[in-house]
């Protein structure tokens, strides 16, 4: 049943995009001041959305394992993490090829270049932990603090470099500029292709959960098979 | 309270074995001293550029030491099983977590001090200008450092790989700390006039050792406790 | 300038999804591992299971 969930995702994921590219690739006209290459926009804004509100999932998720001490809690955890660590480097990567045309450098130490990759160093990090630990129980409660301190140290990483001078563009999504910043159609054409991938991101975050639940029942079942 | 009392009790107790034994001390200071001599063979200590990455180099060699003062702190309890026995007596995980700390805090303190000397020396530079307000950056970028390195020391003390992990884990999580600490050295040293940039820069300090203090002592009991 | 632009524009959407096959790709042959692991261990503890029934019968 949870296959279907995910290939259903999938697939509705796949058609929004579908649809989204070609209005993105041939309908939406260019920046005015940055040509073609301003389109990277349309994935680079919503994998950082995307990665972010894994992040905040994944601590809801480890409060949540923390307190109740449920293990589906620490997989998903695991599995939310994962995959919007891959959304976090997406969106790196994405932004670092956009800074070569425009800048002319294929990395700059700015305030939301450098809080990203500090995120994507915890978060790392956090994957590092929970291979070096072999104990089901120890490493999802430790994997559980790291998660939580994580967060709190996204947040300040945040908003302490965002009072640093940036020269990253600044918020132009109406959300946080009351509107006006940015055509509407093309915002539109944005937060399409967030949904998309927030799709995408669950339907990822499913699969590889499973994937967890079965690693559990090998090793159960492993220890079973030792002890007779 | 009962918790500092409990804290100040493992905080002495740390730091009466360490004064004792002076091995955090020797090696930490040691490697500080070392680390700031290769410094001054990697940029040139007269140049006008040294002089503005001042802040940066000693707040760099300070998380250095800092990561081998904290490293020891709870692994220097698992030999004779004495942790077991901390975590059994009534010594509640939050306290214990706070009094090494508390403990590595003092340690690293020291560290600092001697290394500002060497530096002084070094890099002929003149570092008392502003006294309260150095003491007042150092003591909280310090508490920082001394109390997620506790709270995470505590949670790799039985992994295999530990002094691997703990400084990968750490030092993502201390970038702001470190940035503004590093920020506000420089305009100590350079002795400039404390301007608004400063005081965010001291509220972020303030801001991240509040919040990562009291998660420490909310999550203690989970990590500590098997 | 322009040419140029438009080329890296799909160097860089590109790039973005060839990270995100290659996650999907990883996660894939995880997913067969991890199926075929399990497999082997059913298949192991029918043959323990097998073989202690063996050995209690041989033993009356």
């Amino acid at each position: 049943m949870r296959e279907k969930v995910a290939y259903g995702l999938v697939a509705l994921a796949a058609i929004i995009l579908a649809v989204n590219f070609y209005r993105i690739m041939l309908v939406l006209p260019d920046d005015a001041m940055q040509g073609p290459i301003y389109r990277i926009i349309y994935f680079h804004v919503p994998a950082a959305i995307t990665a972010f509100t894994g992040f905040f999932v994944a601590l809801i998720l480890s409060a949540w394992y923390l307190s109740s001490g449920n293990m589906a809690a620490d997989s998903l955890a695991a599995s939310v993490t994962e995959v919007s660590l891959v959304f976090a480097v997406l969106n790196l990567v994405t932004g670092s090829i956009w800074a070569h045309v425009i800048w002319g450098v294929w990395w700059t130490w700015d305030a939301r270049l450098t809080s990203m990759l500090v995120c994507v160093l915890i978060y790392a990090g956090y994957l590092m932990l929970r291979q070096a630990i072999d104990e089901p129980t120890r490493r999802a409660r430790l994997a559980a603090a790291l998660s939580i301190f994580g967060f709190a140290d996204v947040v300040i990483v945040w908003k302490s470099i965002e009072w640093f001078r940036t020269n990253h563009p600044q918020p132009v999504l109406s959300v946080r500029t009351g509107g006006g910043h940015m055509d509407p159609r093309m915002e539109a054409a944005l937060y399409i292709n967030l949904l998309a991938l927030l799709l995408f991101a669950a339907a990822l975050t499913i699969v590889r959960a499973r994937q967890e639940s079965t690693a559990r029942e090998i090793d159960s079942l492993r220890r079973y098979a030792n002890a007779y | 309270m009962r918790l500092v009392k409990q804290a100040l009790a493992v905080a002495r107790k740390d730091l009466s074995v360490e004064l004792r034994t002076k091995e955090s001390l020797n090696s930490a200071g040691a490697f500080a001293i070392v680390i700031l001599l290769l410094f001054s063979f990697a940029f040139d200590p007269d140049a006008e550029m040294a002089q503005e990455l001042s802040g940066g180099l000693l707040w760099l060699v300070f998380a250095f030491a800092g990561a081998l003062v904290f490293n020891r702190g709870f692994a220097r309890e698992l030999p004779n099983e004495c942790l077991d026995a901390l975590l059994a007596s009534s010594v509640s995980s939050a306290g214990l977590v706070l009094g090494k700390a508390i403990a590595s805090v003092g340690i690293l303190l020291i560290i600092e001090l001697l290394s500002l000397f060497v530096f002084g020396i070094f890099y002929n530079k003149q570092w008392w200008a502003h006294p309260a307000e150095l003491a007042a950056v150092f003591v909280l970028a310090s508490w920082g450092i001394c109390i997620v390195g506790a709270v995470f020391g505590a949670l790799t003390v039985n992994l295999r790989l530990r002094e691997l992990m703990l400084p990968v884990i750490i030092y993502p999580l201390l970038l702001p700390l470190l940035m503004a600490a590093i920020e506000l050295t420089n305009r100590l040293l350079a002795n400039q006039k404390i301007g608004d940039s400063d005081w965010l820069w001291a509220r972020v300090l303030i801001v991240f050792d509040v919040v990562f203090t009291a998660l420490s002592m909310l999550l203690a009991e989970p990590i500590l406790v098997n | 300038m322009d040419a140029r632009n438009i080329a890296f524009m799909f160097y860089g959407l590109l790039t973005a999804w060839l990270i995100v096959a290659c996650y999907v790709v990883s996660l894939a042959r995880r997913g067969a591992r991890l199926k075929k692991e399990l497999d082997d261990v059913k298949q192991l503890m029918n043959a323990n299971a097998g073989a202690g029934t063996e050995k209690q019968t041989a033993r009356r």
